[in-house]
């Protein structure tokens, strides 16, 4: 009886640390950001050791939430194509075209244009044609999205340096600078803005026909247009969309800076692109949504601002960057869910 | 289809280089020395200032002026030259802002042999020395040290010599950035109640900019003043300082000389900037050419101080902005070396 008591109860506890460990694992699987939210913790915990407790500071919370908010919407922006199995580089052009073009038709100092409210859809409208251009590309003439949009990148950036003469042009309408610094509730409005923007991408890829579509095509292509996706159509649709949401980040850092020039685009891709590496979105295609997105974002944002608060030397923080992206990268990922890796 | 579109694209080169032969076209052998300036562009408002340059001086002297663009092109600025220097057989002068620095040395032995007189303003590898050249008059550059000293001076005043300040700092690897911030610290020396508590460095990016302060304005809110490599950055700076409510009580300062700025400094958010005048430098840069052509200046026998140097920049600040915007109605192109700050070894 003794023996097969001890036993039994041997039995048990094993069983319980069995359930206890397969139930961590299961909220573990259960949240698809549970990766993310860890690292997001270590970075958070290296920083406020090494700031006194700075780093977590509402203050500076508010600043990397108000920081992040315009790479977020980029993050959003690309991490659509890359879901679809594509690239799109065209993201520092589109910026350049719609932040020249925003820098023009508000009230400036170089032209006598005043669009006032317009200007929103009118830099929607131009980034979204743009964005169609890169469907295009891709779809009917059969271009790596990888090239085409590089290249429409480039030609953009021209075209916004053409006809902003390579200057900067200094906005004389203020309104828009207000609302970008203003808060509300203490929060930033532009970071409640790009979290609103990701809330609309997560009800569209996760309950919508065409969010659905979107993964089939990103999982595999050949397999979904078999099974009657209309595959050409919704990579043309969410370039476009894409093309939207960049011009839309162009006019919110022409307001930022108060003047708009075609270069304030420039070193925009790489936080985007190590966002959406980070926040877990698989550049195979398929995997990841607009929480990664979200999620990715506030990491890369958060590792600068640390960056600068620890006071680590400026010669350093490149190499310290790089290496925490890896790290964080390797933390991240889910190995089960992607086949191939490029 | 496809011959239209070769012969569009026919049409289309004849017409960019069309320009090239009409301006020098009529000129024979015994004609006026040509003043010509080999630059990057004329889209943006720096170079196509270099331009203006040129133009007066070629007014001044009754000297026809031929500007070259490359396009960022190290390769076609050489061929251009070349191009130019067959077409006047020798009989010009040039100007030239090397595309990248490397590109003085096939130039340098190119105008050798053809003997023609040129200046070249700042790119040059350090160990190419003017002097190994019969034809390469001088090579001047703006001085970074005494931009930066000027920058921090003002700044350091505008709140009392005591306080903290924290700067940014251009591309880590670009040797006039490191000279610029060699200036803050020279004057960071000579006060010692001013502390600069943090720096980073921006890469001369606005954007950069903006989000580095807003960063460090977290760590050090109680900062007096931000000293900037250059205007681009200092107005990124301004930009954050606005969105926590202090820009005009903590001022900013860059380099270059932008409207920009000037309106910040006119507004009283900004202290200081530095203007490199490429106005000036063209103009200077041709005259001192076409001395050496004329005769005027002995090449062979001038001091190594006039054949390298950095020269001094025009401050800016509160006293004399409004000056500046107007533009200045008239430079002086005769006193060749009158902006000589410190020779360049």
């Amino acid at each position: 009886m003794k023996t097969k008591n001890s036993r039994s109860l041997e039995n048990i506890s094993t069983l319980r640390s069995k359930v206890s460990a397969s139930a961590v694992g299961k909220l573990y699987h259960s949240i698809p950001i549970s990766g993310q939210i860890i690292s997001l913790g270590i970075v958070a915990l290296i920083f406020s050791l090494g700031t006194n407790g700075q780093f977590l500071h509402i203050s500076n919370i508010m600043t990397v939430l108000g920081l992040s908010a315009i790479p977020m919407i980029l993050c959003l922006a690309v991490h659509q194509v890359i879901i679809l199995g594509a690239m799109d580089l065209s993201l520092e052009g589109i910026v350049a075209i719609t932040a020249v073009s925003a820098g023009l038709l508000l009230k400036n100092s170089v032209t006598a244009n005043d669009v006032g409210l317009w200007i929103i859809p009118i830099v929607m409208l131009i980034g979204g044609l743009a964005g169609l251009v890169n469907g295009l590309l891709n779809t009917k003439l059969r271009m790596p999205s990888f090239i085409s949009t590089l290249g429409m990148s480039w030609t953009l950036f021209g075209v916004a340096i053409m006809i902003s003469k390579g200057s900067s042009i200094p906005l004389r309408d203020l309104r828009f600078q207000k609302v970008i610094i203003s808060e509300f509730l203490g929060i930033p409005t532009v970071f409640i803005l790009a979290i609103l923007l990701g809330l609309v991408l997560y009800i569209m890829q996760n309950k919508t026909k065409l969010g659905k579509h979107m993964y089939a095509i990103g999982g595999n292509e050949i397999l979904a247009k078999q099974a009657g996706v209309k595959v050409d159509r919704i990579k043309i649709s969410i370039f476009g969309l894409t093309g939207m949401i960049y011009g839309l980040a162009g006019l919110l850092l022409v307001a930022r800076l108060n003047s708009s020039a075609a270069r304030y685009g420039n070193n925009l891709l790489f936080p985007a692109m190590t966002a959406v590496a980070v926040g877990g979105v698989s550049l195979s295609g398929g995997v990841g949504g607009a929480l990664n997105a979200v999620i990715g974002t506030i990491i890369v944002v958060a590792l600068n601002n640390g960056l600068v608060l620890m006071q680590i030397n400026p010669y350093m923080q490149s190499a310290v960057n790089g290496i925490v992206l890896i790290s964080a990268v390797a933390l991240t990922i889910d190995r089960n869910k992607i086949g191939i890796i490029k | 289809m496809k011959k239209r579109g070769l012969l569009i694209i026919a049409l289309a080169m004849l017409v960019l280089v069309t320009p090239l032969f009409a301006q020098g076209g009529k000129e024979a052998a015994a004609s006026p020395t040509t003043l010509s300036i080999a630059i990057r562009t004329l889209t943006n408002p720096y170079q196509a200032n270099y331009k203006v340059g040129a133009d007066m001086l070629g007014e001044l002297e009754g000297l026809p002026v031929v500007t070259l663009t490359c396009e960022g092109s190290s390769e076609k600025q050489l061929n251009d030259v070349r191009a130019l220097v067959a077409k006047t057989n020798g009989n010009v002068v040039f100007m030239i802002d090397p595309n990248e620095s490397p590109n003085v040395i096939p130039l340098a032995r190119e105008l050798d042999a053809a003997g023609v007189y040129w200046v070249s303003w700042w790119n040059k590898p350090e160990d190419v020395k003017v002097w190994d050249y019969k034809n390469w008059v001088s090579h001047i550059s703006f001085d970074g040290i005494s931009a930066g000293e000027f920058t921090a001076e003002t700044l350091f005043k505008s709140f009392g010599y005591e306080g903290k300040i924290i700067a940014l700092q251009g591309l880590l690897s670009n040797s006039i950035a490191q000279d610029r911030f060699v200036g803050l610290q020279n004057i960071l020396k000579k006060h010692p109640k001013v502390q600069m508590v943090a720096f980073e460095a921006a890469d001369w990016d606005r954007t950069i900019a903006y989000e580095k302060t807003r960063n460090m304005l977290v760590a050090h809110p109680d900062i007096k003043g931000i000293w900037a490599a250059n205007d681009n950055m200092a107005l990124g700076a301004l930009e954050a300082l606005r969105a926590v409510g202090r820009a005009g009580q903590v001022l900013v300062t860059g380099v270059d000389g932008t409207t920009e700025i000037y309106e910040a400094i006119k507004k009283g958010e900004a202290a200081a900037t530095v203007y490199n005048d490429s106005t000036y430098q063209a103009g200077i840069g041709l005259a001192i050419a076409l001395a050496a052509k004329n005769g005027e200046l002995d090449v062979a026998k001038m001091p190594k101080d006039q054949r390298q140097f950095f020269a001094e920049a025009t401050n800016v600040d509160i006293n004399n902005v409004d000056e500046i915007m107007k533009g200045a109605s008239s430079y002086d192109f005769e006193n060749l070396f009158a902006s000589f700050s410190r020779p360049m070894n």
